[in-house]
């Protein structure tokens, strides 16, 4: 079936269109619901980035000129508030097991003994990072963004991105090792 | 920017294949090691997410922002300009509205006209052509009836030459028939008394003297 453009849609909603901003809404909810989670580690907090960002976007609408695409465009948004609550916060408040935001419904169970173990771990190794690091992780491999256009989004040189990229890397594979070690030890 | 950092960002980007970059970082162990936590960590992004997505009104906060109370407006005033256009149409147009046998007649303004002029021009293109046959049949009939007297005149004047000459033959043969007859009435009357005559009076051989010749 024929897909509406992003900017066909935003069209129709400042034209008072709902349908429009629900189509808009349903594209991107999921990827900036989860974009939450993976960064601040929490239902509630990445709840609250969606319902934030979304509010944003709404007010804001008639703001997107068409410069860059508005996934870019709408993540940056996202960004700047998911930053700024993670500055609110507590740097000490670090993700937990209790906050598993693993739903138990998955579709198969291999896949969730094999995928949910492996994505917990990977997730609770990102969690360690430094925002800012992590930031660029959860952006490039997550929502594939290039270099370039989270360093627009974060309004920094794309230099700066990658060298958070790869410290951010580097980090991981430091931990990821000393896991195996640990692991290896208790078993 | 490093050599192997390029080859590094080249599979980011999918130019290259998982394995040409393996191959190729294999010999820098800190490229090598960053190759593989972030293919680790984009097999893990691409595996899909389970946890549900919490519902937001977002219907609310898009009817506060953007949707505008509809208008309530009666049809009435857009009946009446509907109904003026028309009239304003009819007006200008060409357009006759006409009532005849208890009916209502919409028409073209001079269309009988147009018909009476076009009939007219239709009559005047055959009258036209009548006449040029007529004047052709006319003139055919002239050249026919000159040719038919030509005809008649040479037949008569033959005719007469022929008469003339049967008139002639026949006086000719008429006088010769006289003659003849003359010719007899003198042998029968005259020369038996001639013929004694000049026996009676002088023998004269020659009988030429006399100039009467037998026909």
């Amino acid at each position: 079936m024929f897909k509406r453009s992003d900017e066909s849609l935003i069209e129709k909603a400042i034209g008072g269109d709902a349908k429009a901003w629900q189509q808009l809404v349903s594209r991107y909810q999921a990827p900036l619901y989860y974009f939450g989670l993976r960064l601040l580690g929490s239902p509630d907090d990445a709840r609250d980035l969606l319902q934030d960002v979304l509010m944003v976007l709404c007010r804001n609408l008639a703001q997107y000129r068409g410069d860059s695409s508005f996934k870019s465009w709408l993540f940056g948004i996202a960004n700047y508030r998911a930053m700024d609550m993670l500055r609110k916060r507590k740097a000490t408040t670090e993700f937990t097991d209790d906050h598993d935001f693993y739903d138990d419904e998955a579709p198969s169970f291999e896949q969730q003994l094999y995928g949910q173990h492996t994505q917990r771990l990977v997730q609770q190794q990102l969690r360690s990072l430094p925002p800012e690091q992590r930031l660029v992780v959860e952006l490039r491999f997550y929502q594939q963004f290039t270099f370039d256009e989270i360093a627009d989004q974060l309004a920094l040189s794309s230099n700066t991105i990658k060298s958070r990229f790869y410290a951010a890397l580097d980090k991981l594979r430091t931990q990821l090792e000393l896991t195996d070690v640990e692991q290896s030890a208790n078993f | 920017m490093s050599n192997s950092q390029q080859i590094f960002e080249a599979w980011l980007a999918g130019k290259i294949t998982a394995s040409e970059c393996e191959q190729q970082l294999d010999q820098t162990s800190e490229w090598y090691s960053r190759f593989q936590t972030a293919q680790m960590i984009q097999r893990q992004a691409k595996a899909p997410f389970f946890a549900p997505v919490p519902e937001i009104d977002t219907m609310s906060m898009f009817a506060q922002q953007w949707q505008r109370p509809a208008k309530t407006s009666s049809w009435w005033p857009k009946l009446s300009v509907a109904f003026s256009v028309m009239a304003l149409v009819v007006s200008l147009s060409p357009l006759e509205l006409q009532m005849q046998d208890s009916g209502l007649t919409l028409s073209w303004r001079g269309g009988q006209q147009m018909q009476q002029q076009q009939l007219e021009t239709l009559l005047a293109g055959y009258r036209k052509e009548q006449q040029d046959y007529i004047q052709t049949q006319l003139q055919g009939t002239q050249q026919q009836q000159a040719s038919q007297l030509i005809l008649l005149k040479d037949y008569l004047t033959e005719q007469q030459t022929k008469e003339r000459r049967t008139d002639m033959l026949e006086l000719v043969e008429y006088l010769n028939q006289q003659r003849q007859s003359d010719w007899h009435y003198w042998q029968e009357n005259y020369q038996p008394s001639q013929a004694r005559l000049d026996t009676s009076a002088v023998y004269n051989p020659d009988q030429q003297r006399s100039g009467v010749r037998k026909p």
